[in-house]
């Protein structure tokens, strides 16, 4: 069903709509808040700042700014998706063209008050465009090749552009988020299992053409490889943020040890302790418990998510619903593994939790959606 | 696929007759089709969603598991691969033949200095001087300033040391832990166990391998991990090598000799049980290889097994004994010893004129150069030759020690006749102590040839038989009569037999060839006890003048034989050999006679 066809009279109006916003994940979201507040508090030796209270401030800002767009009708935001999309896109090519190097990465622009990211803009006007696309789209036409080509174009394109500022971690997140949504709208099984063949396939390849003439990577990019599947071989160099995350996480135990008293990270063996790393902080210093806690966090907003979603009649506030929780679902499994080296290190944040400004605030404006969805769902 | 007609003609027909508006009809299925599609569509989101959640438990759990088993993993420090952590210091101790300690390792530590992370160098350079006295200042603050990220300040340190450094309180002053080689004993046994340096070195550890004596020898198989610790058991006593080192040193000083040797070896399995070789040195600080003089001069050299030397008239009894084991003579053979014999334009003399004839074992006893001579011409090169190689006088020996290749023998460069005759008298071919006393543990044993060696024997080691039993029993014999009636008569020690022989061989002249006047190799070749012999032993003494009398006496008889006795005297006891008092039924009553 479309919004155009029910009534829109169902859906609560005015201050009204505070109540029928969805309390609980708001709850959720604070809590987790909260724990990534008492990580980089910990983490600067007890102190608020550097860290702490900026976060909070763009916490108290997303939080508003969450408001702001849950209050705003769903329908709204499905007519400006596509303007929302050509936005950040633009803005992607403008941060390739003018943006600030940082980290040997072209990822910011400078806004004066902010340094605004795009490419955490797109993560989520993607998954806009994608639940409006399948809301607008004849639901028989989903599979056809044409129509399949579309939405594919649509996430290949700033995918592209992300990978060459180079940031691999939001490249794959971009690809999987988009995947999986189309996953969701009922494409056709036999797609997406060509594509994982041929996937395959090509990384079989490249492994194959290792040290041969047509070799497909270069050989830092090899090494890489070989760090990931073994930090050991270079513990002093690049297997030295894994190699330190894996001794905070097992000197943290099951039980931890205690606020304030991880020396892994406090005495900065653990590199980028307050971004990306700080899930071994809180490891380290709450243990096994502390680390399962926050999973089970996450995994209650993924659920509360998913629940709205098919409470949800609307096909565009459903499958948006599920895409923001997909991405965050993507965000926090992929730095967790990464960080515990199940997966190669690609510069993911923890979702809520590490430093950083962009993503905050992009999360909070995603879950405002998800709100907005909940609010004017078709009753 | 079959539809359901939207307009069905039935119900439109009816609707009709009954005046409503048909189109309601289209609409109405219209609808109902629509939330057909849309339910099948949903059904099919949420079988996707479905399969979404299981991959999402997948997920978690994994995440969960890993979470749990990093919880549980003991956080190591990784050892850095790169500087040195896989060198495995542990090297064997090695341990006398009574398992007392000769070489072990101890753990010191090395300082070293990462200058970036300095907070006060200038400070630092300071303090460093005044622990180390040895450091320079100027160079210190000038590493410490400079570029470098590491340098090594000292190798080595002692926990005094270390204590000092470490309250300095310099952050860029660091330690690692380093295996040493201690030589507890200081010198004794210096030249066997030779000694170690670092290999490769790396902050974690460095790698202790051997440069000399056994250490290089047997340095593979000191530094195998599969030994897992056991000590390298080596044949020589301990107790027995320091009596003899102090013996020989004050024998050495009193005879104003300027080097010295000793061979103690066991007879039955050619176990060295003291090897002297002095002047000598500390192991735990070897000195350098020097760069000038003479390299036989230096303490690093090993005389008794690197130095060869023409051992004079101790080859004397190898010749009668040969003679005697072909049957060419028995130890009453009277010898022509009317000198000088002469031979092409060579003359060969005796040290003193012994009449017209001499019995076999009175030219030993004599020590006759000229009777000597003739038995070698009885026996011919070819015979020599062969008998010597057979006792090993040819080849260096096989001693478990990376200088005992340098002790190589100096043939003559033909083996002519009058080579087999100066040979015969030990002349004109050089040997090492031990490879003398390697052809004395021959006779002493009744026969065998014996294989030199510093490795701990169990069993006696047979070597292939090189003379009759009589012809060794008939030579022990006139080794005796040597002492009690001969050369050697200073080497009586009363409770023990001591059977030998003398010799005193004039020093080549190391340029321009000929023999110096008043340098000689003075030489005692002893067995005991005389009629069971179970050691040999060799002194040799470098340049010795006894100048007790009116005149300085440089023989063998009045040099090497008195200290051989001394030092028979100390370590027979230490062997646990047991004085006799009264004289057995003496071996040399049993006189051959065919």
């Amino acid at each position: 069903m479309s919004y155009l066809e029910y009534s829109v009279k169902t859906v609560p109006s005015g201050w009204r709509k505070f109540l029928y916003l969805n309390w609980p994940l708001i709850v959720l979201l604070t809590a987790v808040a909260s724990i990534g507040f008492l990580m980089l508090y910990s983490v600067a030796g007890g102190s608020f700042s550097p860290w702490a209270e900026p976060q909070m401030k763009r916490y108290a800002l997303g939080m508003t700014l969450m408001f702001i767009v849950a209050m705003v009708p769903i329908w709204f935001w499905r007519n400006v998706a596509f303007l929302a999309y050509s936005v950040a896109f633009v803005l992607l090519i403008a941060v390739e063209l003018f943006g600030t190097v940082g980290m040997g990465a072209q990822r910011w622009i400078d806004l004066g008050f902010m340094r605004l990211q795009p490419s955490e803009l797109m993560k989520i006007t993607l998954v806009m465009l994608l639940a409006a696309y399948y809301d607008w789209l004849p639901i028989q036409k989903t599979s056809r090749p044409l129509w399949v080509l579309l939405p594919v174009l649509i996430i290949l394109l700033p995918t592209a552009l992300v990978l060459g500022q180079p940031d691999l971690g939001t490249a794959i997140l971009l690809l999987t988020a988009g995947g999986l949504m189309m996953f969701l709208a009922g494409v056709h099984w036999a797609y997406f299992a060509s594509v994982v063949a041929a996937g395959g396939a090509g990384i079989w390849a490249v492994l194959q053409s290792r040290g041969t003439e047509w070799q497909l990577l270069k050989d830092y990019q090899f090494r890489r490889i070989d760090t990931f599947l073994d930090p050991s071989s270079d513990p002093l160099g690049a297997g030295y943020h894994i190699t330190q995350a894996k001794i905070a996480m097992g000197s943290g135990g099951w039980t931890g040890r205690g606020f304030m008293q991880g020396t892994q990270s406090r005495l900065n063996f653990l590199p980028e302790k307050h971004t990306d790393f700080i899930f071994n902080t809180l490891a380290e210093e709450f243990g096994f418990i502390g680390g399962v806690s926050l999973l089970l966090l996450y995994v209650l907003v993924l659920i509360f998510c998913i629940t709205s979603a098919l409470q949800n009649r609307d096909r565009f506030a459903s499958l948006m619903t599920l895409g923001i929780g997909l991405t965050f679902f993507l965000f926090f499994a992929v730095n967790m593994s990464m960080v515990m080296g199940l997966a190669p290190v690609v510069g993911v944040p923890l979702p809520l939790v590490s430093y950083g400004g962009s993503a905050m605030l992009v999360l909070m404006v995603a879950f405002g959606l998800v709100q907005s969805a909940h609010i004017h769902r078709p009753r | 696929m079959i539809r359901t007609p939207l307009r069905p003609l039935a119900r439109i027909l009816e609707a009709r007759q009954n005046g409503e508006n048909p189109d309601a009809i289209e609409r109405e299925n219209l609808r109902i089709r629509h939330e057909q599609m849309r339910d099948r569509a949903r059904l099919r989101a949420e079988g996707r969603l479905l399969v979404l959640g299981v991959m999402f438990f997948c997920a978690f759990s994994v995440i969960g598991l890993r979470m749990g088993h990093l919880a549980a993993s003991e956080p190591t420090e990784p050892r850095a691969q790169a500087t040195g952590a896989s060198i495995i210091a542990q090297r064997a101790d090695i341990v006398d033949r009574q398992g007392r300690i000769l070489a072990t390792n101890i753990e010191t530590h090395s300082l070293y200095a990462h200058p970036q992370q300095m907070i006060e160098p200038l400070r630092t350079a300071e303090a460093l001087v005044e622990i180390f006295p040895e450091l320079d200042h100027d160079r210190l603050v000038k590493d410490f300033t400079g570029e470098r990220k590491f340098l090594w300040v000292r190798k080595k340190i002692s926990p005094e040391q270390m204590q000092a450094v470490h309250d300095i309180g310099e952050p860029g002053l660091l330690f690692g832990p380093r295996e040493m080689r201690l030589y507890p004993n200081g010198p004794i046994a210096a030249h066997v166990l030779g000694g170690t340096s670092f290999g490769r070195e790396g902050v974690h550890s460095a790698e202790v391998i051997g440069t000399a004596g056994i250490e290089k020898y047997l340095d593979t198989a000191l530094r195998d991990p599969g030994r897992n610790g056991a000590p390298l058991e080596l044949a020589l006593d301990l107790t027995v090598q320091a009596a003899s080192e102090r013996v020989l040193d004050a024998g050495m000083k009193l005879m104003n000799a300027k080097g010295a040797a000793s061979v103690l070896m066991d007879v039955q399995t050619g176990e060295v049980i003291s090897l002297v070789s002095l002047p000598d040195f500390d192991p735990n600080d070897r000195p350098r290889a020097p760069t000038s003089g003479e390299p036989g001069d230096s303490p690093l050299f090993n005389r008794a097994v690197q130095g060869v030397y023409e051992l004079g008239s101790t080859f004397k009894i190898f010749t009668a004994a040969q003679a005697m084991d072909l049957g060419l003579v028995n130890a009453e053979t009277m010898l022509d010893t009317r000198g000088p014999l002469r031979w092409g334009k060579h003359k060969i003399r005796d040290f003193r004129n012994y009449g017209n004839s001499l019995s076999v074992t009175k030219v030993i006893v004599k020590s006759s150069n000229i009777g000597t001579a003739r038995m070698a011409q009885m026996i011919g090169s070819e015979r020599q030759r062969a008998f010597l190689g057979q006792m090993g006088m040819l080849e260096a020996t096989p001693l478990e020690i990376v200088e005992a290749k340098g002790g190589k023998p100096l043939l003559p460069p033909k083996w002519s006749e009058l080579s087999t005759m100066t040979i015969s008298y030990g002349h004109g071919l050089s040997t090492s102590p031990l490879h003398l006393a390697a052809g004395y543990a021959a006779i002493a044993n009744g026969g065998y040839a014996v294989r030199p060696t510093l490795l701990r024997q169990t069993a006696p080691q047979t070597g292939p038989r090189i003379m009759s039993a009589e012809a060794a029993q008939a030579s022990r014999t006139m080794l005796r009569q040597v002492v009690t009636e001969g050369t050697a008569s200073m080497g009586e020690v009363p409770g023990y037999f001591v059977g030998g022989k003398t010799g005193t061989a004039d020093k080549p002249k190391a340029r321009g060839g000929g023999y110096y006047d008043d340098k000689v190799i003075a030489t005692f070749a002893t067995l005991f006890p005389a009629h069971d012999p179970k050691y040999v032993l060799i002194v040799t003494l470098d340049e010795p003048v006894e100048t007790s009398g009116p005149e300085p006496r440089r023989t063998a008889g009045w040099t090497a034989v008195p200290v051989a006795a001394e030092m028979i005297t100390r370590i027979a006891p230490l062997l646990g050999l047991r004085p006799e008092r009264k004289p057995l039924n003496m071996a040399g009553v049993t006189l051959i006679s065919d």
